[in-house]
């Protein structure tokens, strides 16, 4: 791709248009190459999920008693991923937080695509995935009504009220950049951008009913961003299974949630703004304000984990206690520590304000927090079926091609969309960048006299 | 007398937002304005009323706590699903039922009421709007009688407008 032209240290609205609408020209022959790997990938899950739906869950590792691991590992894994765009989008824009807008427009497509991801899981883990629509209430004659006590059907309200709502607010902010994008256009991205602009102009009266609009929509999308990873929390603590019975979960889960989104939003846009050309954009000090999030979330869920354990020794139970002795020491011991390692001890370098702004070591100590974050999921899940109340019940699990390949090809179907929205559409909101103009500025000009 | 558009384009929204406090107090009230971001300035130069829209947010907002709990007061006494001896309404998890459904449909008619009111989804350009609102210029666009245009032109100028024009022709909303 060739090098994207500097902009101006004192950029105008202009230039914040050029520089957005400019990633959206038409991709090369490499970018549709990435495309295809990634869709290939999902083609290969998808017939791997075919095959699974015609002969039966049996052909995945899931045995007694660990009927939950790596499906269900992955779906929570991907709602937590999802909530770092509704924090930056409605959470730090209530806080009206400066840095937020460079990145907000990234975060938020990365919900979408990560919920989108997320809901195919649990509908993966049906053996019968064609009578899905039976968590849903709806009249029938068959005796047959979605229990409301239980928390597996809080998820289905929660989680489909997230993607909703998530997706309402990520169109709603992308109406007036699309207009904007339609001005620029010819042929048929014209028309496309055209449809999606739906007639916005950008009149006092849009704004003010947008402005308004906005504000509520973000107001309503932050409770609903802490309730969502609270109830996919409850899933496991309102089971009376040792390892998952605890009221730790709900803060525990959404301050995990918070710092594996983050971090994955770090780990996409570090190499998207050098492939994309918008480093000018996506300054160093977007990236370091990221990175104190992830320093925090990553305390709070260092603090959880010493609760979790001190819970555990306090309360007196033999069963939770051996559990959580199985956890540590046991045969997937390695895995709770490779956890530690990645969520506890490798973040704790970015109290280092070098670290913070270099993208190298950045990056790498993000795919560290991904990948620890992922073993949190399935210490939890997995590991705590692994032993139960009943010691002769004890087995292992071990996941079969079937489950390997649906994982790989849910992040692929995940980065894929990404990578096709990122060319498409505008990957930056130019409306609130302009907003904040005097920020990017100031940021631009932190940034080259660093350089310096 | 024939209607008229002028259309005057500004650099920044505080030109605009004063253009507009000038017209204004020159009773001037048939124009419209077009910025590329939701301008404080102007709105309060304008002076409109808050957004109706927020009305709209909490009709769906109560709708949907409304709509939790008829659907799990009403499908629990429907069926009366007996779970462990619990009591048949239990309380603390509806309000996750109706919490979600009002967030649901509070969203919802925000989205749908905020494209209703600005006249969204449309085909008909407003009259006046060029492109270049939407990228670094911000707009008035006053209609008015052609005897008027000359006194409304020097007022935009004088303001500080960066360019006047007038469009013949155009129709009053």
């Amino acid at each position: 791709m060739a090098a994207a032209p500097k902009i101006t240290a004192e950029p105008s609205y202009r230039d914040i248009d050029r520089s957005v609408l400019r990633v959206m020209e038409p991709a090369g022959l490499a970018y549709w190459a990435w495309i295809g790997f990634c869709f290939t990938l999902v083609a290969i899950a998808a017939a791997m999920w075919i095959r699974q739906i015609y002969s039966g869950l049996g052909v995945t590792g899931l045995r007694e008693p660990v009927m939950w691991a790596i499906y269900i590992t992955n779906f929570v894994f991907w709602v937590g991923i999802a909530h770092s765009g509704t924090l930056i989008s409605a959470i730090l824009f209530l806080f009206r937080t400066k840095w937020r807008t460079a990145v907000y427009r990234a975060a938020e497509t990365m919900t979408i695509f990560a919920v989108a991801t997320a809901g195919l899981y649990p509908l993966i883990h049906l053996g019968r995935v064609w009578f899905f629509y039976w968590l849903l209430p709806y009249p029938n004659q068959r005796y047959l009504q979605p229990d409301f006590r239980s928390p597996l059907v809080w998820d289905a309200f929660a989680v489909s009220t997230y993607l909703t709502i998530s997706a309402l607010f990520w169109t709603m902010g992308l109406i007036p950049d699309v207009a904007n994008a339609r001005e620029a256009a010819t042929g048929w991205r014209k028309k496309f951008y055209t449809a999606l602009a739906m007639g916005w102009q950008g009149t006092d009266r849009q704004w003010r009913h947008y402005s308004m609009a906005y504000l509520l929509m973000a107001g309503l999308a932050t409770p609903l961003v802490l309730s969502v990873h609270s109830v996919v929390s409850w899933d496991f603590a309102m089971a009376i299974n040792p390892g998952w019975h605890s009221t730790l979960f709900a803060p525990y889960f959404v301050a995990g949630a918070i710092f594996s989104g983050v971090a994955m939003v770090i780990t996409l846009l570090i190499p998207m703004r050098k492939l994309l050309g918008i480093e000018d954009l996506l300054t160093e000090w977007h990236f370091d304000n990221l990175a104190k999030v992830v320093l925090l979330t990553s305390l709070v869920v260092s603090y959880a984990y010493l609760t979790e354990a001190f819970m555990t020794w306090y309360a007196g139970d033999p069963i939770e206690q051996m559990t959580f002795h199985m956890r540590y020491f046991g045969p997937w011991g390695w895995m709770y520590w490779v956890m530690v390692l990645c969520n506890c001890v490798i973040p704790l370098l970015l109290f280092s304000p070098r670290i913070r702004v270099n993208m190298r070591a950045l990056w790498i100590i993000t795919i560290f927090v991904n990948i620890g974050m992922w073993f949190e999921r399935f210490v939890i899940i997995a590991g705590s079926l692994t032993a139960n109340f009943e010691p002769s019940q004890w087995a292992g699990y071990r996941p079969s091609i079937t489950e390997i390949m649906i994982t790989i090809g849910s992040f692929a179907w995940f980065v894929g969309l990404f990578s096709l929205f990122a060319k498409f559409l505008p990957i930056i909101s130019m409306t609130e960048l302009k907003e904040g103009i005097v920020w990017l500025r100031k940021a631009i000009k932190m940034d080259r006299v660093r350089a310096e | 007398m024939s209607t008229i558009a002028i259309i005057s384009s500004f650099a920044d929204d505080t030109r605009c937002a004063q253009a507009i406090e000038e017209l204004r107090a020159a009773q001037v009230g048939n124009f419209n304005t077009f910025s590329p971001i939701p301008s404080h300035k102007i709105e309060h130069a304008i002076g409109r009323s808050k957004s109706p829209v927020r009305w709209l947010v909490l009709a769906g907002g109560i709708s949907g706590v409304l709509a939790g709990l008829a659907i799990t007061i009403g499908t629990t006494y429907e069926w009366h699903l007996n779970a462990g001896g619990r009591p048949l309404l239990s309380w603390p998890p509806f309000i996750v039922i109706c919490f979600e459904l009002m967030v649901l449909l509070g969203g919802i008619f925000g989205f749908f009421g905020v494209l209703m009111l600005s006249g969204v989804p449309t085909t008909v350009s407003a009259p006046g709007y060029d492109g270049r609102f939407g990228e670094d210029r911000f707009g008035i666009v006053v209609r008015c009688e052609e005897a008027e245009a000359a006194r409304v032109e020097s007022m935009l100028k004088e303001s500080g407008a960066e360019e006047v024009v007038r469009e013949n022709g155009a129709q009053p909303r």
